[in-house]
């Protein structure tokens, strides 16, 4: 480093400062090899390196460290949020199977018993559902007949949804309780894992993850076609991030997960078939919503209890479907319902373990599904299998996740005079069977993903950075509408600016004017908060914002 | 059901007439491609999603499961002449769901003329073949009419 002329004054200065920018020559001299050593040969066609790009963003996701700095990452490409295709819980369009199927990669088994897994349980569960048959029947006539209930349902709601299946939800939902509440004194001494398992009323159940080998919407079509060498490309599939929000009534969920249902190569197994769906949502009958992808399974990072065991789910919007949907699109309706309940809850359990859509897990995650409104009862066993099925990925990934699941069951036949009448034990077998169904500790890693210190925000020493992802990171999943109104291109600009130029002497300042898209705007693209200059720290400090701690991918 | 009243009879009025409804509907291709158990139409502003399914059901005989309707915006043109920006009506689609074991293909209505117009082009391109194999063959004589050869 040349010192500017002290060096000669003070010779030996030279020996003490650092030489920052040079380095030491090669020591070793033998740079040739025997064989050439070549750099791989990559193929520099624009799909290509298009393709290392979202591979390189998939390893850097996979890299990060906490599971909400993950959950982070999964936003960073939009400030207003994904255009999501919403697939609500309790909102099932007709003939909506094939679509859900396909979405959430689920193969579907009807059943009449049990998958053999449970098989082990059978006996012992004929033993306790005698103990508690006169208990369940005694709650469900006075859940029905034995309460005045003065049912009104709120003003909100009731735009959404009839008086009718309000009612039925709000009824099923103390039913549900009553029997959870039955059953689980009745378990807690016979088996250990009930003990130590979490209830949740009413938990938040939200996921989000992407699906490819949908057919581009129009908008994407016409950008296509503005261009000569997209031409051969216009129909090309694109990924479409999908949002599935659901609320149960009812979760169980423990510190271990659920044994299989099937063992986990068998997920590759071509009988699984998963019908292709590849036309656009809307047709359907799903829309889409622009908000932040958002995974909760009911629960904040860093709960103990991380694993589902079992969900209850109301079926109050069958009641508010058409009735020229018929019976038997409601049977499929509440398969679809089961579907997106399971596949939802999984993948978000999943999230939490360092996995997310880009990143599959490498372990099955097994849930138990029940919707029902106290007399009718379907009962569903989900195994997870994948949960990577994005554009790159739809056709070449040999996984499926598979459902076993019943058609609705009768616990009883009718309730007179404030008894239960044609009462059905197999119902309360099989639901006792689900209760028992043990979860194991697994001898695999089960967070790979995630770093070995740093598994959650919370784990994290720095406080600035701490503190900052936390508040981050909740108020992005809490999807709030933006402080400042939303862009628009209003109706008189796309007539007289954007399709006719009539206006071409005026100054050009909006975002379409200068080629911008808003909506492509990306999460850290926004002024930090400012500094005022009496907090800035003494004695003097040019530092004006405060840090952010985006993850950089 | 109709927008138009039925005229009050006064004396001398003709005492039956025929009364037609106002209430129209046009099956149209639908934009994009469509699952096979739903059909696009286009129907007048008033109609409602019970008319729809009344109009198809009740004439028709199609069996309906749903319908839901969209109003899209009509194009906007440059008047041509006045040079002012003139819109076109908005219009009213239907988008109708049959039972999903159904199928319905939208129509081929001009499979003949298609044929038709392939056979006139292809006599066009060989004489115009023909004509620019005379040209080339004469290339170096451009000053000799045609009857001049062997």
């Amino acid at each position: 480093m040349y010192l500017n002329r002290v060096h000669r004054t003070f010779p030996k200065l030279k020996k003490v400062v650092t030489r920052l920018h040079s380095q030491v020559a090669i020591i070793e001299e033998n740079e040739y090899t025997e064989t050439p050593q070549y750099p791989p040969i990559l193929d520099m066609s624009l799909e290509a390196k298009k393709l290392r790009e979202r591979e390189a963003l998939h390893k850097k996701i996979q890299d990060i460290n906490t599971v909400e700095e993950k959950q982070i990452a999964l936003n960073m490409p939009r400030y207003y949020g994904w255009k999501c295709i919403m697939l609500h819980e309790d909102k099932v369009p007709y003939n909506a199977l094939p679509l859900v199927q396909y979405y959430t990669r689920s193969h579907f088994v009807s059943i009449d018993k049990l998958p053999e897994v449970y098989n082990e349980t059978g006996a012992s569960a004929e033993t306790i559902s005698q103990e508690i048959k006169s208990q369940v029947e005694e709650a469900i006539a006075i859940e029905n007949d034995g309460i005045d209930r003065n049912f009104t349902p709120s003003l909100e709601s009731s735009s959404l949804k009839s008086e009718a299946s309000l009612k039925e939800d709000a009824i099923s939902k103390c039913i549900i309780r009553q029997i959870n509440r039955i059953i689980f004194n009745n378990l807690t001494d016979k088996v250990p894992h009930i003990l130590s398992s979490q209830v949740d009323y009413d938990a938040r159940h939200e996921a989000f993850w992407f699906i490819g080998g949908v057919k581009p919407p129009a908008s994407i079509r016409n950008f296509r076609k503005q261009f000569k060498w997209l031409h051969d490309k216009i129909e090309e599939p694109v990924d479409r991030p999908v949002q599935y929000i659901g609320t149960p009534m009812l979760t169980i969920r423990n510190r271990s997960p659920l044994k299989p249902l099937i063992p986990y190569s068998e997920a590759e197994n071509p009988a699984f078939k998963v019908p292709i769906f590849h036309h656009l949502p809307r047709s359907v009958g799903y829309y889409d919503h622009h908000r932040h992808g958002t995974n909760i399974p009911g629960f904040w990072p860093g709960d103990y209890d991380e694993f589902g065991l079992m969900s209850y789910h109301g079926r109050g919007h069958i009641l508010d479907r058409k009735e020229s949907f018929g019976p038997e699109d409601n049977l499929e309706a509440l398969h679809c319902q089961a579907l997106k309940a399971s596949f939802g809850w999984l993948l978000s359990q999943a999230n939490y373990q360092g996995f997310t859509t880009f990143n599959d897990i490498t372990y099955p995650l097994v849930t138990q599904t029940i919707i029902t409104n106290g007399q009718y009862w379907s009962l569903y066993a989900y195994q997870l299998n994948t949960i990577v099925m994005h554009n790159d990925k739809f056709d070449s990934n040999p996984k499926h996740n598979i459902c076993f699941g019943t058609n609705p069951l009768k616990l009883y036949d009718c309730i007179e005079n404030g008894n239960v009448k044609g009462f059905n034990e197999e119902v309360l077998k099989m639901l006792i069977q689900f209760y028992l169904n043990a979860p194991e500790d697994r001898e695999h890693e089960m967070k790979p993903y995630l770093g070995k210190e740093e598994q959650v925000v919370a784990d994290i020493e720095d406080d600035n950075r701490r503190c900052w992802l936390e508040s981050r990171y909740k108020h992005l999943v809490a999807n709030r509408p933006k402080h400042l109104l939303i862009p628009e291109t209003y109706l008189w600009e796309d007539i007289y600016k954007i399709k006719f130029k009539t206006r071409f002497f005026e100054a050009k300042r909006r975002p379409f004017e200068l080629g911008i898209n808003p909506f492509r705007r990306r999460l850290d693209e926004h002024l930090p908060p400012y500094i005022p200059k009496v907090l800035r720290p003494y004695p003097r400090s040019k530092k004006k914002f405060e840090t952010t701690y985006y993850p950089k991918v | 059901m109709s927008t138009r009243w039925y005229p009050i009879y006064q004396r001398g009025n003709p005492q039956l007439r025929v009364f037609l409804p106002n209430f129209w509907m046009k099956l149209v291709r639908p934009r994009g491609t469509q699952l096979p158990n739903i059909v696009h139409f286009e129907c007048s502003m008033e109609m409602t999603k019970h008319d729809i399914k009344n109009y198809l059901n009740k004439i028709y005989n199609i069996p309906v499961v749903e319908v839901r309707t969209k109003i899209f915006l009509g194009k906007f043109k440059r008047d041509i002449g006045k040079g002012y920006i003139v819109k076109d009506d908005d219009i009213k689609n239907a988008i109708v769901t049959l039972p999903k074991d159904m199928k319905f293909e939208y129509p081929d209505i001009f499979e003949k003329a298609k044929d038709e117009t392939e056979e006139q082009e292809k006599a066009l391109t060989e004489a115009k073949k023909s004509f620019q194999n005379y040209i080339d063959r004469n290339k170096n004589r451009s000053d000799v009419p045609s009857w001049f050869s062997i």
